[in-house]
């Protein structure tokens, strides 16, 4: 029988869509970073992103999953012109168990001519992991070579005050259902509100996840988010679909209602 | 129509089980892992599981982990578990666990079919 595993980890498997993280200026929004969102094989239960991670994690493959994914996104993300800067996102636990990740990192981008100041890690955990000092000492390790650390899902689940704290990220990620509705829900609105300056207090910027209304955007930048992503201001996309959207073109800029 | 998940590690009979239901109106996903059953019951409600008790060799009862796990997890999801194997012993232990019914494999689909509709309408 041909596990779900091994359907994942066969070569040219895994595909790999990418959606914009903006910048909101007064008169648009400004491409700041793509994220490389993997995506496992068609007409599979994994062809669901959420349904592909919870089984690596539930078969505790994150490691080894996570790899493939870094290296299938910097290898399909070599080939976009412009370069644009990429985040890619690994498990807590690889960071903390896999002491070779870093070196992995360094030399995948290396072999596909990525500039390591090009990445930002985005750190996503739905399990308790503690391994402060390994963890810790490898996000260090992985900050030394020159990538920047977001901390994604901020808000929900185990990206909590702790991890703000291990973690000592550049970007601070608020999760889509804190977002999601801020623009008519004061609740909500507070809670970003108070993540974001929670971020400037950490010297981190906020990073809005999962804007698919006017009303919520307004509201962002409102409470002084300037980076944000999500369906109204760009769908995850192919790489040829990136092509021609024209946000690689150089100083791309886009109006949003 | 109901939303079912069979979970199987045998290929012919998820197949064939996925047919079964599909022509009748329902909406059937499979898995043939113990940690892909978990994956898609973690994100996506069902009205029924078919599972069955060996997953992954003879030896193994993963099924019952399984259904702890949509016990745990899925307290509305009705289970009806089909085994070759299943002694007195290992029945009782899955009704312990909460299996809404236990069928053996050589069971018929029609009479398959039919306890899992009576089972979707009896009371959780």
């Amino acid at each position: 029988m041909t596990t779900l595993a091994q359907r994942l980890l066969a070569p040219g498997a895994l595909t790999v869509l990418y959606q914009p993280i903006v910048r909101l200026n007064a008169d648009g929004v400004q491409l700041f970073a793509l994220e490389c969102l993997t995506r496992g094989p068609h007409a599979t239960n994994a062809a669901r992103a959420d349904v592909m991670f919870d089984y690596v994690r539930f078969m505790r493959l994150e490691p080894v999953v996570d790899r493939v994914c870094v290296s299938t996104a910097l290898a399909a993300a070599a080939t976009l012109p412009g370069s644009p800067n990429l985040t890619v996102n690994v498990h807590a636990t690889t960071i903390g168990r896999d002491p070779r990740f870093p070196a992995f990192l360094g030399a995948v981008a290396a072999e596909h001519g990525i500039a390591l100041s090009r990445l930002t890690i985005e750190i996503v955990e739905h399990t308790h992991y503690e391994d402060g000092p390994a963890f810790a000492q490898a996000l260090q390790c992985i900050r030394s070579l020159g990538p920047r650390i977001a901390l994604d899902d901020v808000g929900l689940g185990h990206s909590n005050y702790r991890r703000m704290l291990d973690a000592d990220a550049d970007f601070l990620k608020i999760d889509r259902y804190l977002v999601h509705g801020a623009g008519s829900d004061p609740h909500r609105r507070a809670v970003v509100e108070s993540i974001a300056q929670l971020a400037r207090r950490l010297g981190a910027q906020a990073i809005a996840e999962g804007v698919e209304t006017a009303d919520d955007l307004h509201s962002l930048k409102d409470s002084g988010i300037d980076l944000a992503q999500g369906y109204l201001l760009g769908r995850p996309m192919t790489a040829d679909e990136l092509r021609t959207s024209g946000w690689l073109s150089r100083n791309s800029h886009c109006s949003v209602a | 129509m109901p939303h079912i998940l069979v979970v199987d590690d045998e290929q012919s009979i998820l197949f064939a089980l996925e047919d079964y239901f599909s022509a009748r109106g329902c909406t059937v996903d499979c898995a043939r892992e113990l940690e892909e059953a978990q994956a898609l019951l973690s994100n996506i409600r069902y009205d029924l599981v078919l599972c069955d008790l060996r997953l992954s060799g003879l030896h193994s009862v993963e099924g019952l982990d399984l259904v702890s796990f949509i016990r745990e997890r899925c307290p509305r999801t009705r289970v009806v578990v089909l085994t070759a194997y299943g002694s007195q012993e290992i029945q009782g232990e899955a009704r312990r666990r909460g299996v809404d019914a236990f069928l053996h494999k050589s069971t018929p689909f029609a009479e398959v079919a039919s306890v899992a509709m009576r089972t979707l309408e009896s009371p959780a």
